[in-house]
């Protein structure tokens, strides 16, 4: 399957001098023969990126940056004097106290942590949590999988950087009065007045983010009753008011759309990012992931199917088999083109369809050794017969960026394909919360019209995302009195028209109730006391709202109590009691979900709608304005977890910038780090270019919410450049737009090339390495898989395993833990990265750092194009990468202080009081995952900007510093580790031990060995941060003594394959085999590589045999002396000669 | 210009500094492996508490059991100090009137903690798990020494990594039959002489030999296993 590298020359012209991070604008767009790529980079292979790739650390790593060597030999010296006084002081631990509890509650013992359930609510739709509490600290969240609204125990990466949120430094503290101090009681006082002025409420207005509470909707009722002429507007900036009105015009009133994934066995997506920054996308990722497991007998084995049309690369079109990269711009012909071809009206020859018949998918070798090119309209019509022949089972989405009628459209298909009901369900939504847009701009006229005198801002930040041609700012001045109330500084909150700042409750700090996706009502129970004093304020909003409403009782608990006794209806106290205390327990009341239905679309209007639409420009640059999967709507841009995570797709940390595809950029003379002027009619920002594979042609893409200032906290400030005024209410989601270039740089943090497996000798050609990476990220299709389980053993030939050294003895070990990561369902969404940098006290680093590959993530998500041209590669494969645990470990041998070493389990064991940081374990470890603390990241702000070597701040997280309440997050199970200290994946380390304590504890106390069995600890007991934060359950992690674990199972599937495990390390993270299902007749391995595809059948046995067979007598030499012509070997057949045979399946 | 001469008379100081340059070195190293040693520095911790109590008059001389106060021992890492709320329990009729009790008990009214300041204290790369050792017949009396005879509570075992070790390398010496955790005198009685006393030793090994067998006693010395 890998043997199309017919073509095997790097283009000269990319052969420049440029450094990595850099991509070349001369970029050939027709570059061809890289199986594998990570970068630009790496496809045209710059100089830059073999320097790159060769080094151990990056350029500059071991660089002092700003310190010239005197200035550096200065400050050693006032080091080795305070090293002195450091002896001087060699003594006893400093005094430290005991402060126990007055009187402690029944079930609670200090130092074990327990779970709460909880909920958090992020644009009107809330995620189940359980927060791990460790004396009262929540410190660690996960998903609440007993809740029907979550399907798994994911929570998603931006829910679990509401954790750190809550600690955040720079949380409004202090309630102001016109910029003076004010306080709690005289606020109050105020707003009493106030809102009793208004008498009926007429010129009052209250605007606020989304929320589905049943006590918020009491709380709603009760304010249009009292205050019946006041207005009360809910603004999201990410919202889904297209979808709304879409089926509307379906069905006749807004519905939301609900897609049932587990049951489509076909699914057309129309630029929906289903998987990705959709909505639901954990749940979505479960039920994606039920249809690709591939658990049962391999030649019954059966997969959904996705094909993908969009605009910019996405999650979920990495994990599609079959994409299309499309203007966002087209999709609503395409949609009118499917219709058509349902109804049997399609011509064939409409004007989106011959742009498709000129778009070439894929290329590949055909039967008689010339290229055959699979066009863009082949797998569309693949679709649309893929579609029929699985008529209700299969599912039609549309991306919340698509216009209505695309919607509309895309309801109308689904109803003719009888998918309603069956693979898609709808829900009435209220026509009040249909508009978000309508909402706030009929807010924003009222204001600017004068009529309102008072405004309250809860939770939102209109002044920074409200669509840029509605001027909220300039409406805000003429309003009397605007009261903010928040957790965060905003650009709302420091506009000079806002008379009341007040400091708000951040969910983990508050009572309330509210609904998942399904609409399960889901219990908010406060997990520590207001950060904030309540002098200044610390309440949430429903009990301020209360408050306004003059609603008794007006605390938060009893509020959302009487509500659920209100829902009950009057049953006695006891009962009632038990009741609320179960649902609390829980974290949800049961069979509460919403009410799903499928009415009937209303054709007519369907096709006038899209019949109206305007035609396309072509050949003006779109732009698509996406919402981001780490700091969404620009909510979480103060928090580092999210800031420093690479993003899935583009790699890219602390920024945003503008996606493009090589083809725009190098139009425009555009290369990666370029500034660039992007303007639209009215109005134009600056933002910097990303060159990024896999782009539609003459589309661009940039995300929300960065670009933000000091008042958003240190980590927002700076990141990223502001897309917003150029998001107005007529282009939301897409906009003509044209580019020009500054003739600035930028820098830009990306990760996409760290951590790459070079060549082991610069003297090893690019093919080797080309030979190499097959290996490493090991792919086919479902019909390989069908035919020959162990496919993937063919792509690699294990020449020797013997071992340079004496190898750890782990005989008789009680344990062997191992972990199993199952490409197929990895969709690379990252979640497991931010819940393991919560989970194990990982540091943020800061911009700078990242830059110059110091990022501390132990798990780092990979990501391979594979095959295809820079602008369309065939594929994307994501491969997370942590320690592998190595039975026979490369670091250990070189550690001259034994600070790596095995324990008995087969852990390999990072020990950080003996590591004295010489960084030897790093360079010896072929999978790059080992992490040093170059500083004492967890004590120093995150350092965007370089300044100078010693910016730390010792003072940082203790209790004078300035972040005293970092700390608070720290997991107290796993050492934080401080400058000079090498650090890697522990396997969670801290659960393993925990677990063993408690179940060999159970056992003793069942009288231990007189009960004539050994302890053990049942499969699935350990989690690891990772696994547990997988919503496609892609990581297992168990015992390998055990048989019927999962990851015992895992590692006898034929799938299984070792990363790197021609260096016979022997790893205990194993990788099982990714499989597509790519469309069926044409797909690209059968139909250029039909008789090749058989041909696999005669060498898996063969490679697989030789992955075990240590003495045979083969020359190895072969595997470094290809000749290349693979061409010639394509077509060999099965009865070649033996050592043709090996070459074949290493390559 | 003259060159400068040491005089004459400081020949004699050569065989002094011959002396001093090889003993130093010496003194250093057992300085630092001495006086740096936990059992120089951490052994006999006896810091004041704000409560004057006495663990003698309540664990020896009135018999309590050490869970009565530190409860979570058994289900915990951590054997707690015990809440306010325990003291008071007897104290509201034990002498309520001694001013020893004044700081409990304006803690118990005002529910803000007593301060106790920690005595043994293991680095914070080091977990230690109460509940482990407890349950499979390490008794208090170990690691702690006889808290029972203690008026004031001082760090008795030096708690260091090496002495961890002794114990999880022959964990024999150390165990007892589980329900003798907290009894502190259990072991070799005083005064037995002879046949007595073997037979005594011969009994008391077999039943350290007979917990190690029950609970499939095999410390590890592995490096996760405290620290992680």
């Amino acid at each position: 399957m890998e043997c199309r590298v017919d073509d095997h020359k790097v283009t000269t012209e990319s052969k420049t001098t440029e450094p990595a991070g850099r991509t070349s604008s001369s970029l050939s767009p027709s570059l061809k023969g890289r199986e594998l790529w990570r970068s630009l980079e790496d496809l045209a292979q710059t100089e830059g990126f073999a320097d790159f790739s060769e080094r151990e650390f990056q350029e500059g790593a071991q660089v002092l940056e700003g310190d010239d060597r005197r200035h550096f030999m200065k400050i050693m010296g006032a080091g080795f004097a305070l090293a002195g006084l450091g002896a001087a002081s060699c003594r006893r631990l400093p005094e430290t106290k005991i402060a126990p509890y007055a009187q402690r509650p029944a079930d609670r013992d200090p130092g074990v942590a327990v779970e709460y359930a909880s909920a958090c609510e992020i644009g009107g739709s809330a995620t189940p949590v359980l927060v791990k509490s460790y004396d009262g600290r929540p410190i660690y969240l996960r998903g609440n999988g007993a809740n029907p609204g979550l399907t798994s125990n994911a929570c998603g990466s931006m829910v679990q950087g509401t954790v750190l949120q809550l600690y955040d430094p720079q949380r409004l503290r202090v309630l102001t009065r016109k910029a003076a101090d004010s306080d709690w009681a005289r606020f109050s006082a105020w707003m009493k007045d106030r809102v009793a002025g208004h008498q009926d409420g007429s010129g009052m207005a209250v605007l606020s983010g989304a929320s589905s509470g049943p006590s918020m909707e009491r709380v709603k009722a009760r304010f249009s009753t009292t205050l019946p002429k006041a207005a009360w507007a809910e603004w999201e900036p990410i919202n889904d008011d297209s979808v709304l009105s879409g089926t509307r015009t379906a069905f006749g009133s807004p519905h939301q759309v609900v897609p049932q994934i587990e049951e489509a066995d076909i699914i057309v997506s129309l630029d929906a990012d289903f998987l990705g920054t959709g909505s639901n996308s954990t749940n979505n990722g479960h039920h994606w992931a039920q249809r690709r497991r591939l658990a049962g007998k391999p030649e019954d084995a059966t997969m959904s199917r996705v094909y993908q049309f969009e605009s910019m690369l996405s999650v979920t079109g990495m994990a599609a088999d079959e994409r299309v990269a499309l203007r966002s711009g087209s999709i609503p012909e395409l949609a009118s083109a499917m219709l058509a071809r349902l109804s049997g009206t399609g011509s064939g020859s409409t004007a989106i369809e011959k742009r498709l018949s000129s778009a070439v998918n894929r290329t590949f070798a055909g039967p008689d050794g010339k290229d055959v090119d699979l066009t863009d309209l082949e797998v569309f019509e693949e679709a649309m017969k893929d579609l029929e022949s699985h008529r209700g089972s299969c599912l039609v989405l549309a991306g919340a960026g698509q216009p209505p009628e695309v919607h509309a459209a895309v309801a109308l298909i689904n109803q003719r394909l009888g998918n309603a009901g069956k693979t898609v369900s709808y829900r009435p939504i209220s026509e009040r919360s249909a508009s978000r847009l309508e909402a706030i701009t009929s807010l924003t006229q009222a204001m600017n019209a004068g009529s309102i005198k008072t405004l309250f801002i809860f939770d939102s930040n209109p002044c920074y995302d409200a669509p840029a041609d509605l001027e909220f700012a300039k409406a805000l001045a003429k309003v009397d009195e605007v009261v903010f109330v928040g957790t965060h500084s905003s650009e709302t909150s420091v506009s000079p028209s806002v008379t009341w700042v007040v400091p708000g409750a951040h969910y983990l700090e508050s009572w309330g109730d509210t609904r998942a996706f399904d609409g399960t009502i889901t219990l908010v129970q406060p997990l520590i006391y207001p950060m904030v004093d309540t002098s200044q304020g610390g309440r949430s909003m429903l009990e301020l709202m209360a408050m306004m409403v003059d609603m008794t009782p007006d605390t938060g608990l009893e509020i959302v109590r009487e509500t659920s006794a209100e829902r009950k209806g009057a049953a006695d106290d006891y009962a009632f009691e038990r009741a609320w205390r179960k649902a609390l327990s829980r974290g949800f009341e049961p069979d509460t979900q919403f009410e799903l239905s499928a009415p009937k679309v209303d054709q007519s209007k369907v096709m006038a709608a899209l019949n109206a639409l305007p035609a396309v420009d072509e050949s003006a640059v779109e732009l698509t304005i996406c919402h981001d999967s780490k700091v969404y709507d620009g909510r979480f841009s103060n928090v580092g977890w999210m800031q420093e995570l690479p993003d899935p797709v583009s790699k890219l940390t602390w920024d945003n910038a503008l996606y493009l595809g090589p083809q725009l950029a190098s139009d425009n003379e555009l290369s990666h780090g370029d500034m660039v002027t992007m303007s639209t009619g009215d109005g134009s920002i600056d933002t910097v270019v990303m060159v990024m594979p896999g782009m539609a042609e003459n589309s661009c893409s940039m995300t929300i919410g960065y670009g933000r200032g000091a008042e958003a906290g240190v980590i927002a400030d700076g990141a990223g450049f502001n897309l917003y005024p150029l998001r107005t209410s007529k282009a939301m989601h897409l906009r003509k737009v044209s580019l020009k270039k500054t003739g600035d740089t930028y820098p830009l943090a990306t990760t996409q090339d760290h951590g790459i497996y070079g060549s082991l000798d610069p003297t090893v050609p690019e093919e080797g390495i080309q030979q190499r990476l097959p290996t490493i990220v090991r792919e086919g299709s479902l019909e390989m898989y069908r035919e020959n389980p162990s496919f993937n053993k063919s792509t690699a030939h294990i020449a020797h395993s013997l071992s340079l050294w004496e190898e750890t003895n782990l005989d008789g070990a009680k344990f062997r833990w191992a972990m199993s990561i199952d490409l197929t369902t990895c969709i690379g969404c990252s979640e497991c990265v931010v819940a393991c940098q919560a989970e194990n006290n990982i540091p943020v680093v800061g911009k700078d750092q990242v830059i110059r590959g110091r990022e501390m993530h132990w798990l780092r998500i990979d990501r391979y194009f594979k095959g295809g041209t820079a602008s369309r590669p065939d594929q994307v494969v994501a491969q997370p990468v942590c320690c592998v645990h190595c039975e026979n470990a490369p670091c250990e041998q070189v550690c001259p202080v034994a600070a790596t070493v095995h324990d008995k389990d087969g852990l390999n064991v990072m020990v950080y009081n003996r590591c004295i940081g010489t960084r030897y374990c790093s360079n010896n470890c072929p999978y790059k995952v080992r992490r040093f603390n170059w500083f004492d990241y967890q004590r120093r702000e995150p350092v965007r900007e370089q300044e100078g070597l010693f910016a730390v701040k010792p003072q940082y997280y203790t209790s004078q510093g300035p972040n005293e309440w970092r700390r608070m997050q720290f997991n107290p199970d796993v050492t934080v580790r401080s400058r000079g200290v090498m650090e890697k994946c522990s396997f969670c380390a801290q659960n393993i031990a925990a677990a063993k304590i408690k179940y060999k504890n159970e056992w003793a106390r069942a009288g231990g060995g007189a009960t004539g069995k050994d302890w053990t600890i049942p499969d699935g007991a350990i989690k690891c941060a990772c696994e547990e934060a997988c919503s496609t359950g892609a990581i297992s992690f168990g015992d390998l003594n055990d048989p019927k674990s999962r990851v015992s199972k895992a590692f006898a599937s034929a799938r299984t394959y070792d990363l790197l495990g021609e260096l016979n390390t022997k790893p205990r993270l194993k990788y099982l085999t990714r499989v597509t299902n790519p469309m069926s007749d044409r797909a690209i391995y059968v139909k250029g590589h039909h008789g090749h595809g058989h041909g696999h059948g005669d060498h898996d046995s063969h490679g697989h045999d030789h992955g075990h067979d240590h003495g045979h007598d083969h020359d190895h030499d072969h595997d470094h002396d290809h000749d290349h012509d693979h061409g010639a070997s394509s077509s060999h057949s099965s009865a070649a000669s033996d050592v043709e045979n090996i070459k074949e399946a290493s390559s | 210009m003259s060159r400068f001469l040491f005089p004459r008379w400081s020949n004699a100081l050569l065989p002094l500094l011959a002396v001093v340059g090889g003993i130093t070195p010496l003194y250093v190293v057992f300085f630092v492996a001495y006086g740096f040693s936990p059992k120089t520095l951490e052994v006999g911790y006896q810091p004041k508490q704000p409560v004057p109590f006495s663990h003698a008059l309540h664990a020896g001389e009135l018999g309590m059991d050490c869970r009565y106060c530190h409860n979570t021992v058994e289900r915990a890492n951590h054997a707690a100090i015990p809440a306010t709320q325990t003291c008071m329990n007897c104290h509201t009729l034990v002498k309520p009137e001694s001013p020893k009790l004044e700081q409990v008990q304006a803690s118990y009214e005002n529910g803000m903690p007593i301060e106790w300041i920690k005595i043994h204290h293991v680095a914070d790369y080091a977990y230690f798990s109460h509940q482990a050792h407890v349950n499979r017949g390490v008794g208090c009396v170990s690691c702690h020494g006889r808290i029972d005879q203690m008026e004031e509570v001082y760090q008795s075992k030096p708690l260091s990594m090496g002495w961890c070790l002794e114990c999880h390398r022959n964990p024999e010496p150390n165990l007892r039959p589980v329900d003798e955790i907290t009894n502190m005198s259990w072991g070799l009685a005083l005064g037995l002489q002879g046949e007595e006393l073997k037979a005594e030793k011969t009994r008391l090994a077999e039943q350290r030999a007979e917990v190690l067998n029950l609970y499939h006693i095999n410390p590890s010395e592995n490096c996760s296993t405290c620290h992680r």
